[in-house]
């Protein structure tokens, strides 16, 4: 442990993680730089999809009528970015202190497991909204759970949350194969049994895959923005972010401040589980998340952590993940793609500075 | 073969992709350069070594096309970690899910079921016969070997090489590097390069020797579990075999399940995860282990 600091200055980091401060203001050349940012997007994604034999304005309207082409598959769209949202919630939260929910993936998976496991094991003979109410609670808390731990392992002992958050997700798609293969297999599919009507979500827009699920996001987004704008415990999970040893001088609960911020995370990646099995799949699918909870880490930067900007952020991320389906029928070109272009489109606006992170100065 | 002798033997197998991974993440630390991208690494570099071996049916180009994917890999790593000085955290997941969507699409479209085939055992004459420590040392094929040998010669590259104690400083102190006249990016670019050229050998190794064949997720955390044991070793390459042979041997334990009594009734899916479980142990353990002083953070150079 790093002994801390004389005259309540930060004790010197001990690990590159800790280095790690906060999304810096955009500078006033910022927009040209979001431009070229974009343009090279386009052209590098452009030449990815001729490198796989397609062409490439054949590739992007297919994309874009994947995702846009008519109210079934938009509804399929903003299911996904009801997703997205609370996955990046999930990272953005623990990021505005300073530290890095990488197992986004993990709680989404815990979440999943957790509300399917409620959901499969409550008598569906109970009213449809408290069942569906308790299978959404299981999979927050099941998820605040899983972010809970890494959290107070970093806040108590510091202990490398980023390594911690990873495995964790490992262990959670495992204890998820578990579930589908022992538990409450069926049959042989790659699924477990599906769960009760009266758990699932209801449907919101007839006609189309959108439930109750995408309220459940506008909520939690409200919910965030409530929380880190406007509570003590925002204020302190922020001020932890900005400086712990100032924060800790002030009265923070600096270890407090920490682990509160990665279960909350937690809970909305936790969340982002048990919509997907109670709003989208109804049942816990082998692989059902498409990289979700780490495509959140794209989703929290773009929207610069802010709660409110998170839904369209999560919009473009839904776009490229679900117009990537509508490749396959156009290109041949399987619709995992859509992850990389997501990647793609992130790391350069890494390159091009358009996101910038600031570090808090190196000791010595 | 007896059942420990066994789950060494098979552990020493498994433990080989970890312990290049290891040494390759290690190296590039050392120099002030977190890749968390490292299981993206390995995964296209497994994905060009079954690919390789698909198109001319040898394993030895498919090693080879395994290593050039590790040069591109670099080449794209140095850019954004160095020159351009991207967060090295982010950029390392966000490679992560690049390489995973890639090569996914790729299995799909072109490669699809590809054939099992893994390097032959080479015993060692003599020491091949040994009670127990014949099986499990020197009854193994070569990218295994050449594993055991990397450990040394990484550290004789980082203790005995002038260009290894220009790499550690400015991975402990880029700014009295450059006062004392080193180049910071350009001493950071060849330890990106032979880091990303190490971690790429352990996805070869996956495919060459450990599984052979390319599935989706081959990888499935090994990368993060490198990431882990480079801080358990404390930065020291000649312990980074002790690190990477726990993590062998506790995924050996999957296979020999059967043959162990207290095992045998644990669901398989829990013992897939011991890993994992062991990785995070490992982690409390160890905490608060002073990385190298700029590991993590991009230099802007001030000249």
């Amino acid at each position: 442990m790093s002994a801390p600091g004389v005259d309540g200055a930060d004790p010197p980091a001990s690990s590159p993680w800790q280095r790690m401060a906060r999304i810096g203001v955009p500078s006033p050349g910022s927009l040209l730089n979001s431009g070229a940012a974009l343009l090279a997007s386009v052209a590098v994604i452009a030449l990815l999809f001729l490198a796989l034999g397609a062409d490439p304005f054949t590739a992007f309207n297919a994309i874009y009528t994947g995702a846009f082409g008519n109210d079934f598959i938009f509804g399929q769209t903003v299911m996904i970015t009801a997703l997205l949202t609370l996955t990046g919630l999930a990272a953005a939260i623990p990021f505005s202190a300073s530290l890095w929910n990488v197992g986004g993936e993990g709680q989404l998976y815990f979440g999943a497991f957790a509300s399917t496991a409620v959901a499969l094991t409550v008598s569906p003979s109970l009213s449809p909204w408290l069942l569906a109410s308790l299978c959404l609670l299981a999979g927050g808390l099941g998820g605040a759970l899983w972010g809970f731990i890494p959290g107070i392992l970093r806040a108590l002992w510091d202990v490398n949350e980023v390594i911690v958050s990873l495995m964790l997700t490992f262990i959670a798609i495992l204890i998820s194969d578990y579930a589908i293969t022992v538990l409450w297999p069926q049959g042989a599919s790659r699924g477990t049994e599906d769960i009760p009507v009266a758990a699932q979500l209801p449907t919101i827009w007839s006609g189309t895959p959108v439930t109750a699920g995408v309220l459940v996001a506008v909520v939690a987004v409200i919910v965030a923005w409530v929380v880190m704008a406007r509570t003590r415990l925002g204020f302190e999970i922020r001020a932890s972010g900005l400086s712990p040893g100032a924060a800790k001088m002030n009265g923070v609960r600096v270890p407090r401040a920490m682990a509160s911020s990665f279960a909350l995370g937690g809970l909305f990646g936790g969340l982002a589980g048990a919509v997907a099995i109670l709003g989208i799949n109804h049942s816990l699918i082998s692989g059902f998340s498409s990289n979700y909870g780490f495509l959140g880490v794209a989703v929290a930067l773009v929207a610069r952590l802010k709660p409110l900007w998170m839904i369209p952020s999560a919009l473009i991320f839904a776009t490229f993940q679900v117009g990537s389906s509508g490749l396959q029928v156009q290109t041949g070109i399987s619709p995992t793609i859509g992850q990389s272009i997501g990647a793609i489109f992130i790391i350069l606006l890494l390159g091009f500075h358009v996101i910038r992170m600031r570090y808090t100065e190196q000791a010595g | 073969m007896s059942t420990p002798v066994a789950i060494f033997a098979v552990g020493v197998g498994l433990m080989a992709p970890i312990l290049w991974a290891t040494l390759g993440e290690l190296v590039m630390e050392k120099a002030g350069v977190l890749n968390i991208g490292i299981e993206g690494v390995m995964l296209l570099a497994a994905f060009a070594a079954a690919t390789g071996y698909k198109v001319t049916g040898s394993l030895a180009v498919g090693i080879a096309f395994a290593v050039g994917a590790g040069i591109a890999c670099g080449i794209v790593l140095c850019i954004l970690y160095v020159r351009l000085g991207t967060d090295q955290v982010v950029t390392g997941i966000m490679f992560n899910v690049f390489a995973f969507g890639l090569t996914a699409t790729l299995y799909e479209q072109y490669l699809g079921t590809n054939v099992a085939t893994t390097l032959p055992d080479v015993k060692i004459p003599l020491l091949g016969d040994l009670p127990a420590l014949g099986d499990i040392l020197f009854n193994q094929n070569l990218l295994i070997y050449a594993a055991f040998l990397a450990g040394p010669a990484v550290w004789f590259l980082l203790r005995k090489t002038w260009y290894g104690l220009h790499l550690q400083s400015v991975g402990e102190s880029p700014q009295a590097a450059e006062a004392a006249g080193l180049d910071v990016w350009r001493t950071r670019y060849p330890a990106v390069m032979i880091g990303s050229v190490l971690t790429a050998l352990g996805g070869a190794t996956l495919v060459a020797s450990t599984s052979g064949g390319f599935v989706i997720n081959i990888t499935n955390g090994r990368g993060f579990i490198a990431l882990a044991v480079v801080v358990l070793i404390q930065w020291r390459p000649l312990y980074a075999v002790f690190g990477a042979l726990l993590f062998g041997v506790a995924q050996s334990m999957q296979f020999q399940a059967q043959s162990i009594a207290f095992l045998d009734s644990i669901p398989s899916d829990f013992i897939l995860m011991l890993p994992y479980v062991v990785t995070i142990v490992a982690v409390i353990l160890v905490r608060g282990s002073r990385y190298p002083a700029a590991c993590g953070v991009p230099y802007k150079r001030h000249a």
